[in-house]
């Protein structure tokens, strides 16, 4: 629709009504399907010709596209007469369009994309705006239309190209008479309808820059940038820069940006008269606009205010369609196997008799006989594969068991102790810190492409003697385990070389044997911690990776990077299981759920989203970040998700429903590392600040309360009960907190190197 | 460091972008960094161009030219990630595969070998095939660990000793199978026979020797050769020296 405003004449006033019959909204929403449908397939093919089409008699490449398309749209139609006729006046060759004829239907996808648009209920390239049950099928019916256009690589160009929606000097009124609208109307509707701004001055910045205008795009964005909200101010720093045309092709974020909705929220009431005010005036451009980036999702209700529209937005692509965080996600936790736990603190040897464990488990009884309840939100055992339990698995449950007896019971009044690891004379080269479950060793990721491991215990580091040493062993001998062991290697901390870049990722596995490291060169590693090598170089990503994670069963491990996906890979696999696509920018913080079946990811495109690994579909989209999300922590229960990023706020997010319950504000920097403590009491985020929060997640959760409303719109009114929450701050001395962990007896150790400026 | 008066041109123009990208706090090296990059781009740029003005018999660098030197370059070097949908394409096909199961009970969990990093990166050349006669007399052998070449020469040894045992993977019998320790015998042991250990001259460490082993992991099936029998029978040879 967008494309034909400036096409001929002639079928121009098809198109014209077409735009009215869709301004009815869901009358004629087969028929808008349509047009669009095939207005998205005929890009594919019009641009296939454009380059050989210089040849032909048009008069401009433009030009011709939209004659092609128009061509396209009537031959579809079987207005054959007319396309006789516009071929004629155009002087449009025949065989130019019979190739395109066959290459629009022939391509597999391309056909793919024709029949999810004549099914009627696609979301086609040039979307309209749609009323909120539809489109559920979006996302997948998108796929195939774009893919169809990837064999020409300037294809993407054209379709997601910003075609002319009128006179360049007039976009500063038509803005400025938007804006005048929605500061004359109603107070409820004021906030709601200003989510308008900011992705339409975007819009329309691009558009113009993308015509080439690049004065009227410099006057624009000089007008209007000052009266966006603040938190856009990063990314309108980034579009200052973007002058002209060949600035936006390296930058993938952006071309994700056009191409990709921008999802809104408004209440019914508010678009009505968005909607009415928008189609009085004869100029309807950005009602254009709207329809073609941006997907306004419409709810019944009251208008939301101010502070529940900032709280939940943010995010580079606006806030989350609801049908996107509707699907079940199973939070519960895996029923622990059962072991026996022998009374006295001898016996080593675990049997796999019924268990009678001391630790409460709240699934298990302790009648004697396998509990057969399942949690109704936990996954199957058997959803995903996961490796056995071994024999050294299976005495660290124990000895888990044993810790988790001893355990300090946290509370608003009861406050862990925190013990924290300084790294010295790191000269700001630490990145990337883990500890073990037992908070037994330490591992730390160096910008000059080291990892060095060091024991907190007592105990040294030793490697494993050399085969020829391990046959003269005896193997029968009770402590084989020590034996094996080389005592002349025993230092406290081990250096392992092999990467190639600043390592920014770094993660132990569960049973102590491997460690995980991932880095700006692109690989993840994985490391032996017997004999302190490195084993397998997992290549895949190409671009930095930012954070890497083994599963809590061990084998699994998801990494995420500069390349806006995360990828799930298990450690006998060269490649990867899963490929987590969907964010816009890049992927910055990964994190396993407890039952191992879900991935969360945080990105620079300010979103949380969380990830099936069965099918590698996205479950969750949780926005209101108003920077890069660069910490996630799961609650021990499963059922909650704390992120904190740049932003220095720190929001907790209900898995189950797929709704914001609370927000932290406190810290006034990064945010770089969140704990709860091993029942989930307490919440400690460590930060760039050079402190350590505790905040009260008991009494965060309470107060959470969903009613049927909430529930459908997902609009909670936040308290704001930071300073209630937060049970204390504590600070260091110029050292920023990079990592914490509570150990098993829910001690709290953080970890940072000192900074001396 | 030169005192902000007299800084040159060029670096208060980098001082003004990075302040209009919002770059706040920086170290003073970024300066001379960015500043180097941009001279370097920037020359390599203009020579691409003349190249492509003069491919067009052009006398004059025009700003075509510019540009297509531009677009290779970034081609070339600057490669950025793939485009969205053609990730969402990938994925898709990637997560419609059932996850593998797990196969119970195998030891390490490790890719093929030819994935991993766990060969060895080094070869010893084979032994040269002289054995001179005067007993006693012991070359030097040259100690060089990782290196490919090294040549002791046993002249009292008539079959030049070898192996050292290779352990499969997980045999340490009574533990969970995490350890692997093992050695591999060359590549070409099987035809011919090569010292697979670096001898210290004696004297420098008493009569001790010092085997120096690589460590790798075995390949499940095929090293039963011969050669993997031979034990440390070897090293008795040496305690004569």
């Amino acid at each position: 629709m967008a494309a034909v405003q400036d096409g001929p004449i002639e079928p121009e006033s098809e198109k014209e009504s077409k735009t009215d019959a869709l301004g009815d909204g869901s009358g004629n929403v087969s028929g808008s399907n349509t047009v669009g449908g095939t207005l998205s397939s005929s890009p594919v093919t019009a641009s296939a010709t454009a380059t050989p089409a210089t040849n032909t008699a048009a008069t401009g490449g433009d030009e011709q596209q939209t004659l092609l398309m128009v061509l396209q749209f009537l031959k579809k139609n079987k207005l054959t007469e007319s396309v006789e006729v516009l071929r004629r006046e155009a002087g449009l060759a025949d065989s130019v369009d019979d190739t395109q004829g066959s290459e629009a239907d022939g391509g597999g996808q391309g056909s793919a994309a024709n029949v999810s648009a004549d099914a009627g209920d696609a979301n086609s390239l040039l979307s309209r705006v749609a009323i909120a049950t539809a489109a559920s099928q979006s996302t997948a019916a998108s796929t195939p239309a774009k893919v169809g256009g990837e064999d020409q690589p300037d294809v993407n160009v054209v379709l997601s190209a910003y075609s002319q929606q009128g006179d360049p000097a007039l976009y500063q009124a038509y803005y400025s008479g938007l804006k005048n609208f929605i500061e004359s109307v109603l107070d409820c509707h004021r906030a709601e309808l200003s989510q308008l701004f900011y992705p339409l001055f975007v819009h329309m910045y691009l558009e113009l820059v993308y015509n080439n205008h690049e004065n009227e795009a410099k006057a624009f964005f000089e007008k209007f940038s000052g009266d966006q909200e603040c938190y856009y101010q990063d990314d309108l720093r980034v579009l200052s820069g973007l002058t002209k045309r060949e600035h936006m092709k390296g930058n993938e974020t952006l071309l994700d940006f056009r191409t990709s909705k921008f999802v809104l929220r408004i209440s019914r009431d508010s678009y009505q008269l968005l909607k009415r005010h928008l189609q009085e005036r004869q100029n309807n451009q950005i009602w254009n606009i709207i329809q073609e980036h941006l997907y306004i999702d419409i709810f019944d209700g009251m208008p939301r205010s101010k502070s529940q529209i900032d709280s939940m937005s943010g995010s580079l692509a606006g806030e989350a369609k609801r049908e996107a965080n509707k699907a079940k996600v199973y939070f519960g936790l895996l029923k622990e196997p059962e072991i026996d736990v022998p009374l006295d603190d001898e016996d080593d040897d675990a049997e796999n008799e019924e268990g009678k464990p001391k630790k409460k488990k709240p699934k298990k009884d302790n009648m004697g006989s396998k509990s057969k309840k399942q949690d109704p939100n936990a996954p199957q055992q058997n959803r995903i594969p996961l490796p056995e339990l071994k024999d050294s698995d299976k005495l660290d449950k124990i000895m888990y068991m044993k810790e988790a007896t001893k355990r300090v019971r946290l509370g608003p009044d009861i406050l862990p102790s925190i013990c924290f690891y300084t790294f010295l004379n790191a000269y700001q080269s630490l990145t990337a810190v883990d500890f073990t479950d037992d908070s037994s060793l330490i591992a730390g990721g160096f910008a000059d492409s080291t990892v060095r491991v060091w024991s907190v215990t007592p105990k040294k580091l030793r490697r494993v003697k050399s085969a020829a040493d391990l046959s003269l062993i005896d193997k029968e001998s009770d402590d084989v385990l020590e034996r094996i062991m080389d005592e002349k290697t025993a230092s406290e901390s081990k250096v392992l070389y092999g990467h190639s870049g600043p390592i920014y990722g770094i993660s132990f596995s569960p049973d102590r044997n491997y460690l995980l490291s991932s880095s700006e060169d692109g690989t993840v590693r994985l490391w032996s911690l017997q004999t302190f090598t490195c084993l397998v170089g997992y290549k895949g990503h190409n671009y930095p990776v930012w954070d890497t994670q083994f599963s809590p069963h061990g084998y699994y491990f998801v990494s995420g990077g500069h390349d806006r996906v995360a990828r799930l890979w298990a450690t006998d696999h060269y490649q990867p299981l899963r490929i987590f696509a969907g964010h816009l920018a890049d992927v910055t913080c990964t994190r396993f759920h407890l039952n191992s079946n879900y991935v969360a990811t945080g990105s620079a495109d300010r979103t949380v989203r969380l990830w099936d690994v069965l099918n590698g579909s996205c479950v969750r989209i949780f926005t209101g970040h108003k920077g890069p999300i660069h910490s996630l922590a799961f609650s021990p229960n499963g059922k909650f998700l704390a992120s904190g990023a740049t932003d220095g706020r720190v929001l907790l997010w209900d898995i189950g429903h797929g709704l914001m319950v609370g927000e932290l504000k406190g810290h006034t920097d990064t945010i770089y590392s969140l704990k709860f403590s091993r029942d989930g009491e307490i919440l400690a985020s460590g930060s760039m600040d050079n402190t350590v929060r505790l905040w009260d997640a008991t009494k965060a959760f309470d107060d959470v309360e969903t009613d049927d409303f909430t529930a459908a719109t997902g609009h909670i009114h936040l308290p704001d009960n930071s300073q209630e929450l937060l049970l204390g701050t504590y600070m260091t001395k110029s050292t920023p907190v990079i990592h914490l962990h509570f150990t098993r007896r829910n001690l709290l150790l953080a970890a940072g190197a000192y900074n001396s400026q | 460091m030169a005192s902000p008066k007299t800084v040159p041109k060029d670096a208060q123009v980098m001082i003004q972008i990075l302040k209009d990208m919002g770059i706040t706090e920086y170290e003073p090296r970024v300066i001379n960094q960015m500043l180097e990059f941009t001279y370097r781009y920037v020359t390599s740029i203009i020579e691409d161009a003349k190249i492509y003005a003069a491919h067009a018999k052009k006398s004059n660098v025009d700003a075509d030219d510019i540009r297509l030197a531009i677009q290779c370059r970034m081609d070339q070097s600057f490669t950025s990630p793939p485009p969205r949908d053609f990730l969402l394409e990938v994925a898709r096909q990637k997560n419609i595969t059932p996850l593998p199961l797990i196969k119970p009970y195998s030891g390490p969990r490790l890719p093929p070998d030819r994935y991993c990093l766990t060969a060895p990166n080094y070869r010893l050349k084979s032994l040269q095939k002289k054995v001179t006669p005067s007993a006693g007399r012991i070359t030097v052998p040259r100690l060089s660990v990782g290196a490919v070449t090294s040549r002791p020469s046993t002249p009292t040894l008539g079959t030049p000793s070898v192996q050292t045992v290779a352990t499969k993977v997980g045999t340490p019998v009574s533990l969970a199978g995490q350890r692997f320790t093992v050695q591999i015998p060359s590549s070409q042991a099987s035809t011919v026979k090569s010292v697979q250990n670096v001898l210290i001259n004696p004297s420098l460490i008493g009569s001790k020797n010092i085997l120096i082993t690589t460590n790798m992991v075995s390949q499940n099936s095929s090293n039963d050769s011969s050669s993997l029998k031979r034990k440390h029978e070897d090293d008795d040879d040496y305690d004569t020296l």
